[in-house]
């Protein structure tokens, strides 16, 4: 295991492109309930609209924010010539990415604690 | 009691032993050296091969940083024993971790098994292929061509890069950090005849598009050399792969004649 900033990186662009994939499955399966009706459309929107897939949604914001920014990473690495900024840009994406879960993160809190 | 700020005389080795006769699997070992302000981590290999146990096994040939045999995996970083010291790698309680190259196969101890290394090496030719019309003088390149190349030019294949890659890591078909760094130096020479091609192979399914950008080639490169960069150059030229093999056919016809700053 050779261990860098660039492989912490590697893993979790790996890992969060499979959160999305598996989320892109669960959110076809919840938004296909429709099909069978309104009673089953509100049932399972019932479920999803808990406690624990809020806080789940929390961590599919860190998932979508850090697979993008690193997107943006390799897009700027691609079209110039950064490479002396190498490690500053994949702290960046780390930092965007926390950033933005963080503001994310709040207004979910906000509305769940809100309502209840 | 001891000095405190005396330096300190002795380091400890802890080296990655395999021997694929008696061990299942790779064990480590303490050794303990005598340590002055110029010794690298190759002398501390070498003292301990010559008098403490002459089965430890490694690769080492020039021990001035231009053979490429003695990269090793020092406290977790690919590096060159030979021109790194003993002193700037020990931890605070005086030991330093040498392990052979990671992700290919352990032959004994600290040597591994670099065929998928050369094969990749020479999956991209990384022979010049001339034009037909030899000129019988010289090749007039200008200044910017070669400063093009200067990037890749000094690579001694030392393979700290290749087995640095996570890609490598995965897949052994990938080209590697080493080889499109060859094919970069190729590629870019007026004078080869042939960089549609060499972009075609770059471009397929084990080609440059497979590289992940995480920069572990030029962190572990001992010749401050720059793979990641000629990658990503290899992925827009293999984009325009057939104006690259035009403008060479129209370069090469000046190819014999004086260069422009010369007229």
């Amino acid at each position: 295991m050779y261990k860098s900033t660039g492989f912490i990186s590697f893993v979790l662009r790996r890992f969060t492109g499979v959160v999305l994939v598996l989320y892109l499955f669960t959110h076809i399966l919840v938004i296909g309930s429709a099909t069978q009706g309104k009673a089953a459309f509100d049932a399972t929107l019932k479920i999803v609209q808990g406690p624990l897939f809020k806080i789940m949604e929390i961590a599919l914001i860190a998932a979508v924010a850090y697979h993008a920014f690193d997107g943006v990473r390799l897009l700027i690495v691609h079209y110039f010539n950064v490479i002396d900024y190498r490690k500053s840009l994949f702290y960046a994406a780390f930092a965007v990415a926390a950033f933005l879960t963080a503001i994310g993160g709040l207004l979910i809190l906000q509305a769940l604690f809100y309502k209840a | 009691m001891p000095d405190s700020n005396q330096q300190p005389t002795t380091a400890i080795v802890r080296i990655q032993r395999f021997n694929p006769d008696v061990d299942k699997k790779p064990h480590m070992q303490d050794f303990t050296v005598p340590l002055t302000p110029g010794t690298t981590i190759l002398d501390a290999l070498h003292q301990i091969k010559t008098e403490q146990d002459g089965s430890l096994t490694f690769r080492r040939s020039c021990r001035h940083a231009i053979c490429g045999s003695c990269a090793m995996n020092v406290n977790g970083r690919n590096v060159l024993v030979c021109k790194t010291p003993l002193a700037r790698e020990l931890d605070k309680q005086g030991c330093v971790t040498i392990k052979p190259l990671p992700y290919l196969p352990i032959i004994k101890d600290l040597v591994v098994d670099r065929s998928s290394f050369w094969e990749q090496y020479l999956r991209v030719k990384p022979w010049l292929i001339p034009p037909d019309n030899v000129p019988e003088k010289e090749f007039r390149v200008s200044p910017e061509e070669v400063e093009a190349l200067h990037n890749a030019e000094t690579c001694i294949m030392c393979g700290a890069c290749y087995s640095s890659c996570q890609v490598i890591a995965m897949t052994k078909h990938y080209v590697g950090p080493h080889a499109a760094l060859k094919a970069f130096l190729r590629v870019l020479d007026p004078r080869d005849t042939a960089p549609a091609e060499r972009l075609a192979d770059l471009a397929g399914g084990d080609g440059v598009y497979r590289c992940h950008t995480i920069f572990n080639c030029i962190d572990a490169c001992p010749k401050n050399l720059n793979p990641t960069q000629a990658i990503e150059t290899l992925r827009k030229l293999a984009q325009k792969r057939q104006a690259m093999e035009e403008a060479r056919q129209e370069r090469q016809k000046t190819l014999a004649l004086p260069v422009k700053s010369e007229e």
